[in-house]
């Protein structure tokens, strides 16, 4: 570890133990949300995030040692991507100003498209090929297995723009309902690959849902069109053995966190205690409200990390920690979504400073 | 065991008075990779001494290094006796760098003068970086060329080697005046801050042998090192710091009679071995070095480990002490983790993560007794 | 009824077909009203802009989202696409021009499109870049257009920093253009800090904020 602060008293394994157990652990965890920035950390390409998973897995390892963050259950890159997977032409980040990769022309531009869509092959389609030799090394340092899609909803969006699917689900419902069962049906497929391959016990399924946001849906939509699948894909996910469970409910999702909380609280809902991460729009004492048996994470603004002063970083994240360690269901810090991967490192390392400053459990 | 813990400025000052300490000190040599480290502009390492000195502090606080903040550039003296310089500005600039030299003909070397250490050049940014040195209670240092270098850098150093070999005595008046700028530079900072606190930190890679041979280092380099190094230490400055950068190796005989201090500290490139710098400087100074640059830049971090390994059961044999070093300033667009690495080689092999005392031969040893 | 109540009756059926996300019946409307003789002027300003600044308001209140905002946009689009050659020339001066785009290694679009259609609604002349736009084309495309303002998009956080570079490619061709930015990890700070004139956090302002601008860029003139 850089610096001179205080010793851990457990392990990573130790401390991640605790929370899922609802126990205090020894400080606050971090997870850096950072795949990106592990790259840039390590001399590494953004393009090599996605082409090299020996080289991701180290950056990822090496950087979490340098920045004593959490790796266990720290993830990738999609392993199922609804563009990619579908047939999507997709280019590699090439430009200084790229973060990821990203869609060129979408899988399916017309309603007939939409009809005549065939699924993927589960084993090989997109980046399922290379996301499968980084959960290999995963296995191999025994950590657990990061799985990592969007929500049906979301990739049912991504398979035909989000734009597109905003104007079918007002006027044409069905196609977005293809959509989103195409979706749901591959990803069940890949991860039923995973579970083949290592076993059920050992893969954590890390969900994100940034089309869900009130930025884009009213939350009307989303209880009416979204909730149905998550309420399917839990049920199915739980029939297939996996049990570990972190969710990104990314961007402005106030509107929805009732009836995400809702959902939550039912036998439908997901296991508890899962890891919910939020971005900075909600307030973490809300999440906190809302969802009391789970892990809550985050929410340091990503931007601030890029622009602000490292003063302002440190005292953010100063909030954050003094209002997570008072969640009932536990709390890591984090960003509220990918950390930006040309953040001034100094930057970065606030979150280390302030955990160590004002996140140990006395 | 007991956590020993003492602040780096503490190591600094034990390593200095050659006391014990409980992991070997750290210096990356990191000004425009801090630049980019904290999200400033690069050229407000040299143009912004408030913003330089906070860039250096908090990296320093990040990756857990010792030595610095500092202030200072490789072509010193060029703006001071009158030239011009330019800040760096795109992507591959790394420093300041002359665009007009003081000296382009022979005519130019009488009209010389030297200059006004209050005004001149970088002088006031340099002072005003101190100041915040000395606010902070990290050691005052004022970086400046070598006399060598500092002639270079007055004139196109190919013409100083061609006036070195035709006109001598043009080489000579240049050396002169770099001499005397040298020591009424060092002597306005011991009158600011007294002479005791005061660290001379020089530079001198144009007197390598990349450049010169060693019985030029000898005729034109060694007897104004060595009145400047007496006139600097008659002041009350009780600790020179030499990086003498590049390929030194044939001129360490006569490094070896330059006066540094009690000790003085020196600072050898990737071309010196550590235990050859031990050899010819060990009993005089404290030893620092000396990771290769490009490597940091571009090689794994495994090599970085392995190289900072390497120097450091070298040096930990050095009789009056050893800091871990690069050879020379880290590019600024190094790997993060790959600075990381120095720290944990330190860490695993001379530090919080070693084990047992060390003892070395001469007076020094590793007290890890504490961790 | 006479004919100014009867303009009166369609124009309002035009709104609130716009507000009502008709695209259908926004192209009928547009053709009623050609047909029985109304200055399609009007009708392009107090029913289709007027209707797009009630959308803009509901959209802000949250009664609006995304999904409701491309539907209006489209029965925007139908009607303009009607009305729009009927106009009369001299009652057709633009309120400004605007290049506008998602700056390089940027894909996410919605944001500008949004934008895009407001300033389409209140009778811009926009032209729109599209997105991962390479940073020169900015500026090339000023020059090209000859726009009072240029409009930045940017989601990602790495996208951003490339908008200092475009202000200044901008505004080192012409210093009497203005640059305005916009998208999730901006603020007006941040986008001051980059030399931008202008920023806005919604769609729904930034019509207002590019008209204040045009109107600064004429008193620097004057």
């Amino acid at each position: 570890m850089m610096a001179d602060f205080r010793q851990d008293r457990m392990t990573e394994e130790q401390r991640m133990n605790a929370l899922l157990n609802y126990q205090k652990p020894d400080r606050v965890p971090i997870l850096g949300m950072a795949s990106a920035f592990y790259m840039i950390n390590c001399g590494y390409t953004l393009t090599e995030l996605q082409t090299d998973p020996q080289k991701a897995f180290n950056a990822m390892q090496w950087s979490c040692q340098q920045y004593n963050w959490q790796p266990l259950w720290e993830h990738l890159a999609h392993t199922v991507l609804g563009s990619w997977d579908f047939g999507a032409k997709m280019k590699m980040p090439d430009s200084p100003y790229a973060m990821a990769i990203a869609v060129e022309t979408n899988a399916v531009q017309t309603e007939d498209d939409v009809w005549n869509l065939k699924m993927p092959d589960p084993k090989t389609t997109g980046a399922i090929l290379k996301r499968m030799e980084f959960s290999k090394l995963q296995d191999e340092a025994g950590w657990p297995i990061t799985f990592f899609s969007r929500s049906p909803f979301n990739t049912g969006a991504d398979i035909c723009g989000v734009e597109q699917f905003a104007r079918w689900l007002m006027k044409k419902p069905e196609i977005c309902d293809r959509l989103m069962r195409m979706a749901l049906e591959h990803t069940l497929n890949v991860l039923q690959y995973w579970v083949d391959t290592f076993g059920a016990e050992k893969l954590v399924y890390f969900m994100s849902s940034p089309s869900e946001a009130n930025q884009i849906f009213s939350p009307r939509h989303i209880q009416k069109y979204a909730l149905p699948y998550h309420r399917e894909f839990h049920q199915r996910m739980r029939a297939m053995g996996v049990k570990k469970f972190m969710f990104h409910i990314c961007g402005e999702q106030n509107l929805n966190l009732p009836y995400l909380a809702e959902f939550a609280s039912s036998a439908d809902g997901w296991p508890h205690p899962s890891i919910l991460t939020f971005g900075h729009e909600v307030d973490l004492e809300d999440a906190g409200k809302y969802f009391p048996d789970d892990i809550i994470m985050g929410n340091v603004e990503p931007a601030l990390f890029q622009t602000g002063l490292p003063q302002q970083v440190y005292e953010h994240c100063r909030l954050c920690i003094e209002k997570g360690k008072k969640l009932r269901g536990g709390f890591i810090l984090a960003p509220g979504c990918g950390l930006p991967p040309k953040a001034p490192s100094y930057n970065v390392w606030m979150m280390t400073k302030a955990v160590n400053d004002f996140g140990w459990y006395e | 065991m007991r956590q020993q813990r003492i602040t780096n400025r503490e190591r600094i000052e034990a390593l200095l008075s050659g006391q014990p300490v409980n992991r070997i000190p750290l210096y990356p040599f990191i000004l425009g990779f801090s630049a980019r480290n904290v999200g400033y502009p690069l050229a407000t390492i040299y143009s912004d001494p408030q913003k330089s000195f906070e860039a250096q502090l908090w990296t320093q606080e990040q990756y857990g290094f010792d030595w610095g903040p500092v202030y200072g550039y490789a072509s010193y003296g060029t703006w001071e006796f009158g030239g011009k310089i330019k800040m760096p500005e795109s992507d591959y600039e790394q420093a300041p760098s002359h665009t007009v030299f003081p000296v382009q003909s022979e005519e130019d070397v009488d009209r010389l003068k030297l200059p006004d250490v209050r005004q001149a050049g970088c002088l006031p940014l340099a002072m005003e970086f101190s100041r915040l040195q000395a606010e902070q209670g990290t050691p005052i240092t004022l970086v400046f060329g070598g006399n060598f270098t500092i002639a270079g850098n007055i004139c196109p150093v190919e013409k100083l080697c061609r006036w070195m070999l035709k006109k001598p005595e043009l080489a000579h008046r240049l050396l002169r005046l770099a001499t005397d700028h040298i020591v009424d530079a060092v002597r306005y900072w011991a009158d600011t801050f007294g002479g005791e606190p005061v660290i001379a930190q020089i530079w001198e890679p144009l007197a390598s042998n990349d450049i010169i041979s060693p019985r030029q280092f000898e005729r034109f380099v060694l007897p104004y090192l060595q009145e400047s190094g007496e006139k600097i230490l008659s002041m009350g400055v009780k600790h020179i710091f030499y990086h003498i950068c590049g390929e030194h190796n044939l001129n360490l005989p006569y490094w070896a009679q330059v006066p540094m201090g009690s000790p003085g500290i020196c600072s050898v490139g990737s071309q010196i071995e550590i235990a050859t710098a031990i050899e010819h400087l060990g009993d005089m100074a404290i030893i620092a070095g000396n990771i290769e640059p490009h490597i940091l830049q571009t090689g794994t971090p495994q090599q970085v480990y392995e190289l900072c390994q390497k120097a450091i059961e070298a040096g930990k044999k050095a009789p009056r002490g050893f800091m871990l070093m690069t050879g020379c300033e880290t590019p600024p667009d190094t790997p993060p983790y790959n600075v990381y690495m120095m720290r944990k080689a330190i860490d695993d092999f001379a530090g919080i993560n070693s084990r047992g005392l060390f003892r070395i031969e001469g007076n020094i040893h590793w007290d890890v007794s504490g961790v | 009824m006479s004919s100014e109540e009867r303009a009166q009756e369609l124009i309002k059926e035009l709104y609130d077909t716009v507000v009502n996300m008709d695209e259908e019946a926004a192209a009928e409307v547009s053709q009623t009203i050609l047909r029985e003789g109304i200055d399609a002027y009007q009708a392009v300003v107090n029913g289709l802009t007027a209707a797009m600044e009630k959308v803009g308001e509901l959209y802000a209140n949250q009664e609006y989202f995304v999904p409701e905002l491309l539907l209006c946009s489209d029965a925007l689009y139908a009607g303009l696409d009607i009305l729009r050659p009927h106009i009369k020339v001299e009652k057709a001066g633009a309120k400004g021009r605007i290049v506008i785009g998602v700056v390089e290694g940027d894909i996410h679009d919605i944001g500008k499109n949004l934008v895009r259609i407001m300033f389409d609604a209140a009778g811009w002349t926009v032209h729109d870049l599209g997105k991962d736009v390479k940073l020169e084309k900015f500026a090339e495309e000023q020059q090209r257009t000859k726009a009072d303002i240029v409009a930045l998009s940017a989601l990602m956080t790495t996208s951003m920093m490339a908008m200092p570079k475009v202000v200044q490619m901008v505004k080192a061709q012409n210093s009497n253009v203005a640059v305005m930015v916009g998208g999730a990890p901006l603020t007006r700070e941040i986008a001051m800090s980059y030399g931008a004139d202008g920023y806005a956090d919604t769609a729904a302002n930034a019509v207002e904020e590019a008209t204040q601008l045009v109107k600064m860029l004429g008193e620097r003139k004057g």
